[in-house]
């Protein structure tokens, strides 16, 4: 399969930011930090580990646990709604609104999901690796592992239930890993992204060039 | 007790918060409703929307983060907290918290000291094995140790060969968990441990406990249930009599309810069956008056084929079939019986105001769990649209849903594909039976998946499990 690199780089570029809307995770009484308003710089989490959180966007306490909500990516201020400062907000309430601008592997990625052979999952469920797989993974990173047709790959679990899920698709290397543990896929959103053989020096070159031609605005 | 007095945060969802809110109108109380983001179409939600201009809804992340639970319930000026069934329900630490907070609120439940008690499924052995109540033989503590377990495993094994028993079966089950999660059958003794890794890995997911049961699994079994309800105080504490619940799916979960437990006027038993549902409802009211029990609460029973019984565990809560109890129970001076509001004016304090004696029992109920799985795939949850649920209406049946009748409903998929309650009343088991059948032909249910098939409900199951009711 070939696809076109430069078209896909042109096409991000015309928009290379996203807007993304920090919401409360919780119910709670919401606070925000003074000094924050639109066109301020912020940080996304940092560190070896992402163990540094990014810059403190708000506070939500409930039960006199205060927490913090930070920005989950380096972007410009579009948005603060100072005018809930004090009050109590549901969880899902906008809080502060900002655009972030991709970072170079994010662009990568993004060429990479279009290029790798994704295997999407086939119901709205929470998925695992089989726990063989996941140690594997856990300790070596996902290329570490190979896969091939009908491999016994995932657990599914929905309402309770689990279900094995047998990989189906070329073989090749797990490149990508879409899904976490802490959520629901929705059907039809890719799970992993499998690279065949054929496709290493393609995928080799996305990462060549994204790396040489993406300016990144921070 | 008034609206003014009281308000009731229900922390819980659908099927449940509807009764409850049901309940709470009855008593003239006032009420609050929580809900997340893939609730926002439920019934519950809408109930408490369009309750009136005062706000009753509101949004949460989770019905499982007991600080957001609680910070809702002092936004919206809640006395007191219904965990209903599931989440919260069985957690005495929560209990406890709800009681003993700054801001103190009334749990609708029993006090923590007897959810802590009799909330767990070790504990209740241990206290039922020391009143001389007989319980499933098996472990009475979690197993976390592979070989330790296999060696448990293999005695309850022998045990069961030397008791006559051709083809022994164990059963596994993950000790954190309930309503027929995580639980499975050994049939032949070397695959084991292969089932006992299984349910521990399922158990360490799920509930992040990888303790393990063992039991005998009792074939051919009732499951038979005593309903309770006590006073606050160590006061009165009388029975709502039994129900069977034996029609289960093949994981073991209630598909079926039936009350009473047994009908000896109509079905001939191998045993004495009126005999058999006095003495475990006396065992259970034993028990209940030993923990100083104090609010509504449910025992539950197998009995083996040869009418021998044995004590599973002890539910610390209102359940989804307390409504089929009360669809069989009348309260002297009372119109109706409603299990939960009872529930509810003695968790506030109130006296039960009568005794055993006020409370008879007529005809037989019969309780559908309507609900979107597909039976011929080992009851696999079906998720898609419901496009009309549309129950009959008839004098005897009653119908409760979150599922609106007005405009479609996506299932969600984090919660299980329960759609609704039908509760069947008839003078005898005969006339249940035939009002059954009745209700699920006219019961309309349509609706289609992400990829256009027809919905699978277990509706065409409870039809032919409907001929099966209280025979053993």
């Amino acid at each position: 399969m070939m696809f076109n690199i430069s078209a896909m780089l042109e096409e991000i570029k015309a928009s290379p930011y996203e807007e993304i809307a920090v919401r409360a995770p919780h119910s709670g009484f919401a606070t925000f930090p003074d000094g924050l308003a639109p066109g301020a710089a912020v940080s996304g989490p940092a560190g070896e580990f992402r163990e540094k959180p990014g810059t403190l966007l708000a506070c939500i306490e409930r039960e006199r646990n205060p927490r913090a909500v930070t920005c989950p990516e380096r972007g410009e201020i579009v948005a603060v709604h100072r005018e809930l400062h004090g009050s109590f907000v549901e969880a899902g309430t906008e809080l502060v609104r900002f655009r972030h601008f991709l970072s170079r592997g994010e662009v990568e990625a993004r060429i990479l999901k279009k290029a790798l052979h994704l295997f999407l999952a086939p119901e709205r469920a929470r998925y695992y690796f089989i726990p063989a797989q996941d140690i594997k993974i856990k300790t070596a990173g996902p290329r570490s592992v190979s896969v091939r047709e009908g491999d016994e790959l995932f657990i599914m679990s929905r309402m309770k239930r689990e279900t094995p899920l047998r990989y189906s698709g070329p073989e090749g290397i797990l490149y990508a890993v879409y899904f976490s543990h802490a959520a629901d896929v929705d059907a039809r959103d890719p799970l992993i992204g499998v690279c065949p053989p054929d496709l290493v020096e393609q995928v080799e070159e996305v990462v060549v060039r994204v790396r040489t031609e993406w300016k990144e605005k921070f | 007790m008034s609206g003014k007095q009281h308000r009731i945060l229900i922390a819980n969802r659908g099927e449940i918060a509807v009764r409850i809110i049901r309940a709470c109108r009855a008593l003239d109380l006032d009420f609050v409703c929580v809900y997340t983001v893939e609730d926002a179409e439920s019934g519950h939600a809408h109930a408490a929307a369009e309750a009136g201009p005062e706000k009753r809804l509101y949004r949460v992340s989770s019905y499982h983060d007991a600080n957001e639970l609680l910070a809702v319930a002092d936004a919206a000026g809640a006395t007191a907290v219904h965990p209903g069934y599931g989440f919260f329900a069985e957690d005495y630490r929560f209990a406890r918290r709800v009681r003993q907070r700054g801001r103190s609120l009334d749990f609708i439940g029993p006090s923590w000291e007897v959810i802590r008690a009799l909330g767990d499924k070790i504990n209740t052995k241990r206290l039922a094995r020391s009143l001389g109540v007989p319980t499933v033989p098996g472990s009475d503590k979690p197993i976390y140790d592979e070989m330790e377990a296999e060696k448990f495993a293999r005695t309850i094994y022998e045990f069961q060969l030397q008791q006559g028993i051709e083809r022994p079966v164990i059963l596994v089950k993950a000790s954190a968990g309930g309503g027929g999660m995580g639980i499975e059958e050994v049939h032949d003794i070397d695959l084991f441990r292969s089932v006992f890794r299984r349910i521990r890995n399922y158990a360490s997911r799920q509930f992040k406990d990888e303790g393990v049961l063992i039991e005998q699994r009792i074939r051919d079994f009732n499951h038979l249930e005593v309903q309770i309800l006590a006073e606050r105080g160590a006061g009165r504490i009388v029975h709502f009599g039994t129900r069977n619940c034996s029609i289960q799916s093949t994981g073991l979960q209630k598909r079926l309810e039936v009350a009473p437990g047994f009908d000896p006027s109509a079905v001939r038993y191998r045993f004495d069956a009126a005999a058999l549902l006095a003495k475990v409802t006396e065992h259970s009211l034993a028990m209940a008056r030993e923990v100083r029990y104090d609010n509504i609460g449910t025992w539950e029973w197998i009995v083996s084929r040869d009418g021998a019984p044995f004590l599973m565990e002890v539910n610390t809560r209102i359940q989804v079939e307390n409504g089929v109890s009360a669809a069989v129970s009348r309260i002297r001076g009372k119109d109706g019986t409603d299990l939960i509001a009872e529930q509810i004016r003695t968790a506030l304090g109130e006296e039960l105001g009568y005794d055993q004696d006020d409370i008879g029992f007529e005809g037989v109920g019969i309780e559908y769990r309507i609900i979107a799985e597909d039976p011929d795939r080992n009851f696999t949850p079906w998720v898609g649209r419901i496009e009309t649920f549309r129950p009959p209406e008839r004098d005897w049946l009653s119908v409760y849903t979150h599922v609106p009748s007005d405009r479609p409903y996506d299932i969600p998929t984090e919660f299980d594909p329960n759609l609704a309650l039908a509760i069947i009343r008839g003078r005898d088991l005969e006339e249940a039976e035939a009002r059954g059948r009745e209700f699920l032909d006219a019961l309309v249910l349509e609706g289609t998946s992400p990829s256009g098939d027809k919905i699978r409900s277990n509706v065409a199951f409870l039809r032919s499990m409907t001929e099966h009711i209280l025979m053993f």
